[in-house]
């Protein structure tokens, strides 16, 4: 079934470009970016236990980043990126700071403030971030090697399949981190951290290590969104697309790994299918989430998990 | 020869409260010390003293020659102390055996980014890991739960999954918090045994704090006794039970009882 969804999940997002060049295939190309934006921060509110409510602070650190540096540097993406990556990682691990000591609702109010100051900051600081204006981003244009153009990314379809890129590699990275050492201590601190404590886990590195993993996510998805957007504003990034990100991973089963997957995917195209009434979106996702909460705090995922554990 | 642990002129204050009060404690090589008392006699607050879950306020603790005083808990579990808690602890969402390998994790040769970058080293390791967590399972008949969740196994299981836990870090010292709370007495029958075959077969030194007089009878060579926060007395079981000073502080709490079986 759990390969089956995932077989699913592939064919129609590989077949999407051959059948729509149109609306469509905006609408899953930002359900991708989603998709990276929820798994990282699964990884850190998920596995590790660390409320945040500051991933789209993070996203918005990483285009400006690349913003700035194209306007400034005259850099390009592929420079940018791994720029992009490095820096919102620091801005993670500023964030994880607080983390050490402080926990749940406080630690969760501490990264709305963050998301908050970023926000505040990328309005008033308008010689270096352009204000409310924002940047323009170009494309991302051609890539060559060695003076031959292997392949031009300009248009739609071509910066869709580099979103498609990006998102298999978030994925695949963060299968990787949950299966390894790291994730597995990331879950110990979230289950007791006292207990972690006294069998010798640095839980002070293991917070640290999600908080960074999870903004770095978040970052790389920023560099593209901007390319991708040609240009970024603050309002791309206010602590609305930080409380979207939470009600997907929430939705899906934050601590499951295919749930904020699927919980991206629902929640973007979701509200499309419902036409005009797409602008309550926010409205709708705030229902959802309450009612998620209450009625199935462990997500559709994390519910269909327990009931299978429960047959067998 | 020096102690394993040295513990001398420990205090320590809660709002005013002396909880400990300049208590010397010392635990030998491969030797199983009892540290008992009447409830709120501040044997909890002495064991977390000796892990670093609480810092003292006075005094020095010494492990393996060296002062710990000012050491955090991790790092003292990565000295070779293990504990087990007075409530059951362990890692709820994982499976058995994940429990244990995370004990071991602190001892692993390779790194962290070994594992991240899934190096053969790494995995042979972990491997290998899984192989020692098995036996040791087996060694507390617990092998055929090994990959289920620890949610699922009845208290005196988790119990047994918390000793395993303690045992495959190769502690020196294992610090036990009551370790016979809640577990029927044919469970505390199979522990008693198991707790002194751990000491014979894997070496460690154990520090044992428990209610149950069977098993601190049973299983331990000195007793220390605590009252009020105060070293009340110290020896070996038989005399100590006889103390009329501990005996007077137990009263009404079925001490004698207990005490004569």
């Amino acid at each position: 079934m759990k390969a089956g969804l995932s077989l699913i999940i592939a064919a129609v997002f590989i077949a999407a470009p051959f059948l729509t060049g149109g609306y469509e295939l905006q609408v899953l190309m930002v359900a991708l970016l989603y998709v990276t934006l929820t798994t990282g921060l699964n990884l850190v509110s998920g596995y590790a236990g660390q409320f945040s409510f500051a991933q789209g602070a993070f996203y918005g650190i990483g285009g400006y980043t690349t913003a700035i540096m194209g306007r400034d540097l005259g850099t390009g993406f592929w420079i940018n990126l791994p720029a992009g990556i490095v820096v919102t990682g620091l801005f993670g691990l500023l964030l994880g700071i607080p983390a050490l000591r402080l926990k749940g609702h406080f630690l969760a109010i501490v990264t709305i403030a963050f998301q908050t100051i970023v926000y505040l900051g990328l309005i008033q600081w308008s010689g270096f971030t352009g204000g409310q204006n924002g940047i323009l981003v170009p494309p991302i244009g051609e890539v060559s090697l060695f003076g031959a153009t292997l392949v031009d990314i300009t248009g739609l379809t071509a910066h869709y399949w580099l979103t498609l890129v990006f998102a298999v590699v978030a994925v695949w990275i963060a299968w990787r981190l949950v299966h390894s050492r790291l994730g597995r201590e990331w879950v110990a601190v979230k289950d007791d951290e006292t207990l972690a404590g006294a069998v010798g886990l640095d839980t002070t590195r293991a917070k640290l290590t999600a908080f960074v993993a999870s903004a770095a996510f978040a970052g790389a998805a920023g560099v593209l969104n901007a390319h991708v957007m040609r240009g970024v504003t603050p309002d791309d990034f206010t602590i609305w697309i930080s409380c979207t990100i939470v009600a997907m991973m929430v939705v899906g089963g934050r601590g499951t790994f295919l749930g904020p997957i699927i919980g991206a995917i629902l929640l973007t195209i979701l509200p499309e299918l419902t036409g005009s009434f797409a602008q309550y979106k926010l409205f709708l996702f705030g229902v959802l989430l309450v009612v998620i909460i209450i009625a199935l705090p462990e997500g559709l995922v994390g519910r269909w998990r327990k009931i299978r554990e429960a047959r067998a | 020869m020096s102690a394993l642990l040295e513990v001398t002129g420990v205090t320590k204050r809660f709002a005013g409260v002396t909880a400990v009060d300049t208590v010397d404690l010392s635990v030998g090589q491969g030797e199983i010390v009892g540290l008992i008392g009447p409830n709120g006699s501040g044997k909890s607050t002495m064991v977390n003293l000796v892990t670093g879950d609480l810092m003292a306020d006075e005094g020095t603790i010494r492990f393996r020659g060296e002062d710990i005083t000012a050491v955090p808990a991790w790092k003292r579990a990565r000295l070779g102390m293990a504990r087990s808690f007075q409530m059951i602890r362990l890692f709820r969402s994982l499976t058995v055996s994940d429990n244990l390998l995370l004990a071991k994790h602190a001892g692993m040769e390779t790194t962290l980014g070994d594992s991240l970058l899934g190096r053969a080293a790494a995995r042979e390791e972990e491997e290998r890991l899984r192989v020692r967590a098995r036996e040791l399972l087996a060694w507390f008949e617990l092998d055929a739960f090994a990959d289920r969740p620890v949610g699922a196994l009845s208290i005196g299981q988790q119990r047994m999954v918390e000793l395993a836990r303690g045992v495959i870090a190769d502690p020196t010292l294992f610090v036990l918090d009551e370790p016979a709370a809640g577990l029927s007495p044919p469970n505390v029958d199979r522990l008693i045994v198991l707790i002194r075959r751990m000491r014979d077969e894997f070496g460690m030194a154990i520090l044992l704090v428990e209610h149950d007089m069977r098993v601190v009878r049973d299983l331990c060579e000195r007793l220390v006794v605590l009252d009020s926060g105060l070293k009340l007395a110290e020896g070996a079981p038989e005399a100590v039970t006889s103390d009329p000073r501990v005996v007077e502080a137990y009263i009404g709490t079925g001490w004698k009882r207990h005490a004569r079986g």
